[in-house]
């Protein structure tokens, strides 16, 4: 008689979606659970995890020499980054603030000169160097605005360090912002850089010479208030790198 | 926190079975005395934890809970780490570094509750069982916790829903976050108990986070193929294959996913039932190593984001 329970078997799987007996894993009395299976998954893995792990571990011996060969291929220093902002160091930070305030600085020394030599005679001469004070003002507070560290900007900066170091370019002047806690005191200094260019502008409208030099004491005032939040800002980000973390230079 | 409160047995999403990869029922399974041999309910770890210890002020308390709260309480720092942010409602800090610092802790969340199971599976003891639910809570916390934090805070266009929908990896973990909700509010003894026997099969969901996180990762950063723009590694960073999150995720899965396959839990069950532990431990030993490979740059990822935010200096290295 044909031995016909294979076909029961697999009639019962088709009807109740059930797999047939003779074909689970050790289902038959008299057959031990097959393992071998799982003893080639595990071998294999344990193979594979064997040779990743070894060269994880050979790949992890040169991390270092690859942090300072990433660093010199993008011309940073990851022990000066500001945290937060990387491939941005004091250095850099130090060099974009005086570049911008050092031309400001000296441009409204030579403005304030002439309005000096010319505030007891000549009223329209006086004028147009207020008005030039005025515009620097308002510049070096714009380009001070630039620098303040917002998410939009940290994006931003973010960005063109990422795109520099992927074309292996030095990191651009552009992509230097100001840290959070600098961020504080220059907000403060540019809002003192307002006040002046309003009161500058103020004195700039007098229609006489007296009333021109009556505004002096309060645009002196102003003056002092502005150099003393310079002089904070230019504290925070002038923070010398000792000589063995200075290979920046050829970033700028 | 971490319960030593034992669930019933009978409610134990069961270890061997493989939580949702062993489709076989009782019906189905051969005769008793052909059955892989299960372990003793109770191995001399479990009864170990299980004696009460003098505590702080000399009450007694069980070795196993003072074991469950240390290896608990590391699960909410990535929560701790968001915390100065949240009260100073500083958005810089949630929108440069909350993906990382509650991304990247989901993660570990995730890894350290599919642990669970593998360790029942290798070692036996069941004492730490109370963690799977634990890392899966606080898995849940931190997803949810990211997803809302980017859809506010994030730099991409529009509102809450289009800054989540808007590329494949947001839209991604955007549905991590919505299969997640359900698994947080059922992972309860009472939901357990109403639910019965579809409750497994909705906590089957996990291995869809699973999968998805996968999908996520791969493309957050450029398929495993790409650096620094829509890759890993930084500017001067150096390592991006090492921090290529895909490869860190690979490494740590491959030990949990292995472990899971029943041909694999079959074949370590004849090994302990022919007395040969220690092949066990030689074989699995090298996934396990890469597992823990894995986390350690997993890890150091998160305690280098996570020290940052809580500084409230968030990295978006």
């Amino acid at each position: 008689m044909v031995d016909r329970s294979y076909e029961s078997d697999f009639w019962e799987s088709a009807v109740r979606g059930r797999r047939p007996e003779s074909r689970r894993p050790y289902a038959r009395d008299d057959q031990e659970p097959s393992t071998t299976a799982g003893g080639v998954i595990l071998t294999f893995v344990a193979l594979l995890s064997t040779v990743l792990v070894i060269a994880g571990l050979i790949y992890a011996t040169g991390m270092s020499a690859r942090h300072k060969a990433a660093a010199a291929a993008s011309f940073c220093e990851p022990a000066l980054f500001i945290t937060g902002l990387p491939c941005i160091n004091q250095f850099m930070e130090t060099r974009q603030y005086e570049g911008i305030v050092n031309p400001a600085i000296q441009q409204l020394i030579s403005e304030s000169a002439a309005y000096t030599a010319n505030e007891h005679h000549n009223l329209a001469a006086a004028e147009a160097a207020l008005n030039a004070e005025v515009s620097t003002e308002h510049a070096l507070g714009t380009s001070l605005s630039a620098l303040m560290y917002t998410p939009q900007s940290k994006a931003a900066s973010v960005g063109l360090i990422t795109n520099a170091a992927s074309f292996g370019n030095p990191v651009p002047m552009a992509a230097v912002i100001f840290t959070p806690q600098i961020t504080v005191i220059a907000d403060a200094l540019v809002r003192d850089l307002q006040a002046l260019a309003q009161l500058t502008g103020e004195q700039a409208r007098s229609s006489s010479l007296s009333q021109l030099r009556s505004f002096n004491a309060r645009i002196r005032a102003a003056t002092i208030a502005v150099q003393g939040e310079m002089q904070l800002v230019h504290k925070a980000v002038e923070t010398p790198p000792t000589a063995s973390q200075e290979p920046c230079a050829p970033c700028i | 926190m971490a319960t030593t409160r034992d669930y019933p047995q009978d409610l134990y999403p069961g270890d061997y079975p493989a939580d949702g990869v062993d489709t076989w029922n009782e019906r189905e399974q051969p005769a008793e005395e052909h059955r892989p041999q299960r372990r003793p309910a109770r191995s001399r770890v479990d009864e170990w934890m299980d004696k009460d210890v003098k505590f702080l002020g000399g009450s007694r308390v069980k070795r196993k809970a003072l074991a469950l709260i240390l290896l608990g309480a590391p699960g909410v720092l990535p929560l701790f780490f968001m915390m100065p942010a949240l009260l100073t409602l500083n958005e810089n800090t949630f929108s440069v570094s909350v993906d990382d610092t509650l991304g990247t802790g989901a993660e570990l969340c995730l890894f350290l509750s599919l642990l669970v199971t593998p360790m029942i599976t290798l070692t036996g003891s069941r004492w730490f069982f109370p963690l799977r639910r634990w890392y899966g809570i606080l898995m849940a916390c931190c997803g949810i916790g990211d997803g809302i934090a980017a859809g506010i805070t994030d730099t991409f266009a529009g509102g809450f829903l289009a800054k989540l929908t808007e590329h494949t990896f947001t839209l991604v973990g955007f549905m991590m976050v919505l299969l997640v909700i359900p698994l947080l509010l059922t992972g309860n003894p009472w939901a357990q108990r109403k639910l019965g026997k579809y409750w497994k099969r909705l906590h089957a969901l996990i291995y869809v986070i699973w999968g998805l996180l996968a999908v996520h990762l791969m493309t957050l950063e450029g398929f495993g193929f790409e650096q620094g723009n829509n890759g890993s590694g930084f500017a001067g960073d150096g390592d991006p294959i090492f921090h290529q999150r895909l490869y860190q995720y690979s490494a740590a899965s491959l030990f949990l996913l292995t472990l899971r396959l029943p041909p694999v839990k079959r074949w370590i069950a004849a090994r302990e039932k022919e007395g040969r532990r220690w092949l066990i431990y030689a074989t699995i030993g090298p996934v396990f190593a890469l597992f823990i490979f894995a986390m350690i740059f997993i890890i150091n990822e998160e305690l280098f984001k996570g020290i940052n935010s809580f500084r409230e200096t968030p990295s978006a290295e």
